[in-house]
């Protein structure tokens, strides 16, 4: 069904699409980040929760699809961290830290 | 047979994989709108073989969008697949009950997305790519 010999070039082609959209990709991490940092010293605005919320839908959609099956999964525990509300307590902010961190780096070391 | 599919999504990065997946893999015709309003619009003027309609967007969201495309007589007929990123079982179910032809789940695999859409509409095999085919 699928073309096999169409895979090069979806590969190929994929790749620019990364480098297109790989400031969409940091922001979107940036965005979990400042969540976190904010969570930490107990100063998360309902915005900044919502925007984080947000990103890690948008991350956890995405990454996979790029090959960064890793990223997905960091991201939909993300999204799931900042489902509750009124909001992330701040018991959960380390671990928000910690999956923002890898996936800054999981999204800067894809080649 | 060549197909015309109609994504409706508000991220530009998954209109883009989406679309690069079903020209390069199944060589199918791709539209694009980046919301629900557009996305009607667009069904009615291209009247795709299938739609495919992303659940959480700003303003129309997928669902609101889908009961519009129903309603439209220029539209009831074309099956729509949700795109979806939620992957919780009570999403599931609610998006099952909405009556759309099926569900799949974000992230794809841009390799296997034509095999997925061709197997929940029963389009069988997806033609080989074919430059006499208009």
């Amino acid at each position: 069904m699928t073309d096999p010999a169409g895979q090069p070039a979806l590969t190929e082609a994929l790749g620019r699409l990364w480098v297109q959209f790989l400031p969409q990709m940091e922001e979107r991490v940036a965005i979990l980040e400042s969540a976190a940092a904010a969570l930490a010293a107990n100063q998360l605005s309902i915005e900044q929760h919502q925007a984080a919320h947000a990103a890690a839908h948008k991350l956890a959609g995405v990454l996979g699809t790029f090959g960064l099956t890793k990223g997905t999964i960091l991201a939909r525990e993300a999204e799931t961290l900042c489902s509750a509300e009124p909001g992330p307590g701040s018991a959960v902010a380390a671990r928000l830290a910690q999956i923002a961190a890898q996936l800054h780096a999981i999204v800067q070391n894809r080649k | 047979m060549s197909r015309r599919i109609l994504i409706i999504d508000d991220e530009a990065d998954i209109r883009e994989v989406v679309a690069l997946s079903l020209e390069t893999v199944a060589d199918w015709e791709v539209v694009t709108a980046s919301s629900g309003a557009q996305g009607l619009a667009s069904a009615i003027e291209h009247q795709p073989d299938a739609i495919l309609l992303d659940v959480m967007m700003p303003g129309m969201d997928g669902p609101t969008t889908f009961r519009e495309l129903r309603n439209n007589p220029a539209t009831a007929r074309i099956p729509v697949l949700l795109l979806t990123a939620k992957v919780q079982s009570t999403d599931q179910k609610r998006f099952a009950d909405l009556g759309v032809e099926a569900v799949l789940f974000k992230p794809f695999d841009p390799l296997t997305l034509s095999e997925q859409i061709a197997a929940a509409l029963g389009w069988g095999e997806c033609p080989e790519p074919n430059p006499g085919n208009p």
